[in-house]
């Protein structure tokens, strides 16, 4: 077995440069989160589940009219606000993995976590959500299906980030770069989310979070996020 | 040590000064303070009746009950963050302003109920001096319950009534509580 | 010299009109006898009236309380009108309501007592019982606004097999022990001094009567012994429980403040908190009061017009102190603010909900500024009831704009949302007001009111004292 390094700290880089708009970073999310399906009333009313949402802006005067699309997930805050606030718990920040925890058996509902978080990144099941046969064999086996009453929110695909270092312990070897992504990072056409180790200067996460272009969301909070957005503006370069 | 026998000299709550009076005359014909109880309707100080001061622990109870609260806050802030270690936002394990918090509350709880307790405890627990009730003390009345030798009951009962109480003869201990 | 003798006798000295001191309660004495028959009777006296309000009452409570939670609890919390962003509603509003509320009791029969303020004789044990039940009615809604509320129990510290303990480094977790606290002092609070009147009580009845008071009484006999105990025990809780009183509202102002909410984050929330609940509370006793004496068989007796006047008086000083506090929050924020908490500051006074920012400031300021300055307003009862149930809307205002309204616009437009309480949230709040008036009604039959051995006292304190040509009042300190 290879000698267990430092923990990796995860990151994630969203290049909004590239960002289409398509949603397939929100719907491999829901794929493989087990996500449940509110209903048009309640997406309607702000319920949706969603863990990851598509900022759309719309930015210029008609007729140049354009959209500027936004992903925003959990930042997986290094000083989450949403974490001291919980009465029991279940908002922690992992030695592991460095990122925020969402533990489902423990939350008991307060939602003070939710209010807390300046990204509105969280998610409350109001109710006991239905799959209706046969939709609920497709529900992912690596991840619980939240019962009502419970905190959710994006994990950065944790089960993909045990199952990969798992796989690499089995091995004999280390993670490589690239090896784990999140859902969302799979599915993205473009080629917009980029995540890996960034205490690992080589890594393509870590490059792409040095770019000039970066910035981070609410800065100025002190929350120091994991994740990264690079932005130029569409003519960056030309 | 045979049973005393109790009387009681009911004054109504104008007369305070015939009460104090009254307890004069008692002690001069050698009744003495532990034979003597007063009981009324309101709170009098025992000054304004000649009587000496009573005594409580209640205080003491009162800051034993603070004492134990704190060190349950001590506890609760630093042992349990210690006994099973969570890492939350940037925040150290025990930090000393929630932890104040925290102590305040324990220790004020500890101090108020445990001050009930000492007045419950206190209260049921058997008292000194001369057992005794009668009705009329809810109604405002100050009563002088007393006990002493039986051949100074005429005197007593005739010093008494010229301050204008009345007198009951005999009276019983009553079981007022359970 | 003609004229100036003419001038002397036009400027004649102001007749004072004498007035009749036998119109403060203080200097009305009765014998103890008869107050206490007085009291004994407004105890045991039922009217239809009253069974058909208890009745009513219950029947509310059962539904508009507990079934519209069972109901939730069922279903679960999306029968609410909660959405993203604004997670805490209508129940976290009414739950720092009664929280408010509660901080009367403590006022009259703590502070006031501490200050010797004679005139809150009548009345403590009113207020008292005010507290203890909107702290029943306000510690309901930390279980009613979980989305678990089965496993509440994690949030109490207790040993368990798995070594987990509560998060103490959260403000619900303070909430708990400072509610828990509050509510367990103010019931022996409640308790302590309404001992004697229980034996006055055990004295007068008999039956199922005789034998709760009995119990309750605890064999009470009016030795100096138990006076001295319990007036050191009295002494003791009248100054403890003060900062337990501000702290409690402080720490559920925390619940608020601590966070990176834009408009939470404000070092006033403490003391802004404090002074709404102290003007809350006072109104809302101001109210009870009225019922109790229009009511109540004999309270015009203890309840007078001078208790109104004085509470008016106080009424008007808080709405000054919270008003001052209002402006402090809201020129700070204006002045210096960043962009979001400019925007929450624009939302409030003219988005869609402006409505309820603007009843507030009426209710708390213009209503109390332009009424409680007049003695004879002051003096006149049903005015009074009017302008407290004005304060408390007000007041209510007051949490739904801090709570809702802000959370609902802060640093991301896209996020904004607009939150509508639904049918549940507003049966739950209005069947929490039914249980505190069900309970009180319990409370108002059950035990005496009016604690007779304080007005007593107080009136064997109060004499009139001649000085120079006046009969001026005057107060003996009995208890030194």
């Amino acid at each position: 077995m290879a000698e267990q390094k430092v923990p990796q700290k995860w990151g994630l880089v969203v290049d909004l440069d590239r960002c289409t708009g398509c949603n397939a970073c929100i719907a491999a999310c829901s794929m493989e989160n087990n996500i449940p399906f509110v209903g048009e009333d309640d997406v309607a009313y702000g319920r949706g589940m969603y863990w990851l949402y598509n900022k759309r802006e719309w930015v210029g005067e008609y007729p140049e009219v354009k959209p500027a699309f936004e992903p925003v997930m959990c930042q997986q805050c290094g000083n989450a606000p949403c974490e001291p606030v919980c009465p029991v718990f279940a908002s922690v920040h992992s030695e592991e993995e460095q990122i925020n925890l969402a533990v489902y058996n423990r939350c008991v509902g307060t939602r003070y976590c939710a209010n807390n978080c300046p990204y509105h990144a969280r998610q409350f099941n109001y109710f006991d959500y239905e799959m209706p046969e046969p939709m609920n064999s497709y529900l992912n086996p690596d991840v619980t299906v939240r019962r009502r009453g419970v905190m959710e929110k994006c994990t950065f695909c944790v089960q993909r980030i045990v199952r990969g270092r798992q796989k690499a312990a089995a091995e004999g070897r280390e993670v490589q770069d690239g090896e784990i992504q999140p859902a969302c990072v799979q599915a993205c056409p473009a080629g917009a989310l980029v995540f890996g180790d960034v205490s690992d200067p080589q890594s393509k996460a870590s490059q792409a979070a040095r770019d000039q272009r970066r910035y981070q969301l609410l800065e100025e909070l002190g929350t120091l996020p994991r994740v990264t957005y690079l932005k130029g503006g569409g003519r960056y370069g030309s | 040590m045979a049973a005393k026998v109790v009387h009681l000299a009911l004054f109504k709550e104008e007369q305070i000064d015939h009460a104090a009076e009254a307890i004069g005359r008692l002690h001069e014909l050698g009744i003495s303070d532990q034979d003597i109880s007063v009981i009324s309707g309101i709170p009098y100080s025992e000054r304004i009746l000649g009587r000496p001061m009573s005594w409580t622990n209640i205080g003491r109870i009162g800051l034993a009950g603070a004492v134990l609260g704190f060190l349950v806050a001590a506890f609760l802030n630093f042992g349990t963050p210690l006994l099973y270690p969570i890492r939350v936002a940037a925040m150290g394990l025990t930090p000393i302003p929630t932890a104040i918090v925290v102590t305040f509350e324990l220790t004020m709880l500890g101090l108020l109920i445990s001050t009930f307790i000492g007045v419950f405890v206190e209260t049921i627990s058997p008292s000194f001096g001369p057992k005794g009730y009668h009705p009329k003390i809810s109604d405002g009345h100050i009563g002088i319950l007393f006990s002493g030798p039986a051949q100074l009951d005429e005197k007593i009962h005739t010093s008494l009534s010229e301050l204008g109480a009345e007198l009951v003869h005999e009276v019983e201990e009553e079981k007022l509580w359970l | 010299m003609a004229a100036e003798t003419e001038l002397m006798q036009a400027a004649k000295p102001v007749e004072h009109a004498e007035e009749d001191p036998r119109e403060h309660l203080m200097f009305d004495p009765r014998p103890r006898e008869e107050m206490n028959r007085m009291i004994m009777e407004a105890m045991t006296t039922t009217t239809r009236r009253y069974w058909i309000w208890l009745i009513g009452l219950g029947l509310a409570v059962a539904v508009l309380l507990f079934g519209a939670w069972g109901n939730m609890i069922l279903t679960g919390i999306g029968i609410a009108g909660l959405r993203r962003p604004v997670f805490w509603g209508v129940f976290i509003v009414t739950f720092v309501f009664w929280i408010g509320i509660s901080h009367a009791g403590t006022f009259v029969s703590a502070i006031l007592r501490v200050f010797k303020a004679e005139f809150r004789r009548p009345f403590t044990r009113a207020a008292e019982l005010m507290t203890t039940f909107g702290l029943a009615a306000g510690a309901l809604y930390p279980l009613i606004h979980l989305g678990r509320v089965w496993v509440f129990y994690w949030m109490i510290p207790y040993p368990n097999a798995r070594w987990l303990w509560p998060n103490f480094r959260s403000p619900l977790v303070w909430d708990f022990l400072a509610i828990t606290t509050y509510l367990l002092s103010s019931t022996i609070y409640l308790y302590l001094p309404l001992v004697p009147d229980l034996a006055m009580a055990r004295d007068r009845t008999k039956g199922w009567r005789h034998t709760i008071y009995k119990i309750l009484a605890l064999g009470w006999r009016g030795t100096e012994a138990e006076w001295h105990r319990l007036r050191k025990a009295i002494g003791i809780f009248a100054f403890a429980i003060i900062p337990v009183m501000f702290s409690v509202h402080t720490i559920v102002s925390w619940d608020f403040a601590v966070g990176m909410v834009a408009g939470w984050h404000s070092t006033i929330f403490g003391p802004y908190f404090i002074v709404g609940a102290i003007l809350s509370g006072v109104a809302a006793v101001v109210t009870i009061l009225y019922v109790l004496r229009s009511t109540m068989k004999h309270f015009d007796y203890f309840i007078r017009v001078e208790h109104f006047d004085a509470l008016g008086k106080l009424l008007l000083v808080f709405s000054m102190a919270w008003a001052y506090f209002f402006f402090n929050e809201y020129l700070v924020s204006w002045y210096g603010g960043d962009a979001a908490i400019k925007q929450v500051l624009t939302l409030h006074a003219t988005g869609p909900a402006a409505w309820v920012w603007y009843t507030m400031l009426i209710c708390n300021i213009a209503i109390p500024w332009l009424t409680l300055w007049n003695k004879t307003i002051r003096r006149t009862p049903w005015a009074m009831f009017i302008i407290t149930l004005l304060i408390n809307v007000g007041m209510y205002a007051e949490r739904y704009t801090i709570i809702p309204l802000t959370l609902g616009h802060q640093r991301s437009p896209f996020d904004w949302g607009i939150y509508n309480p639904r049918l549940t949230e507003i049966s739950i709040a209005l069947g929490t007001l039914c249980l505190f008036m069900f309970l009180y009604l319990l409370a108002s039959r059950l035990i005496p009111l009016v604690p007779v051995w304080e007005v007593q006292e107080g009136q064997m304190a109060h004499r009139l004292r001649k000085v120079g040509k006046a009969r001026m009042p005057s107060v003996t300190e009995l208890e030194e």
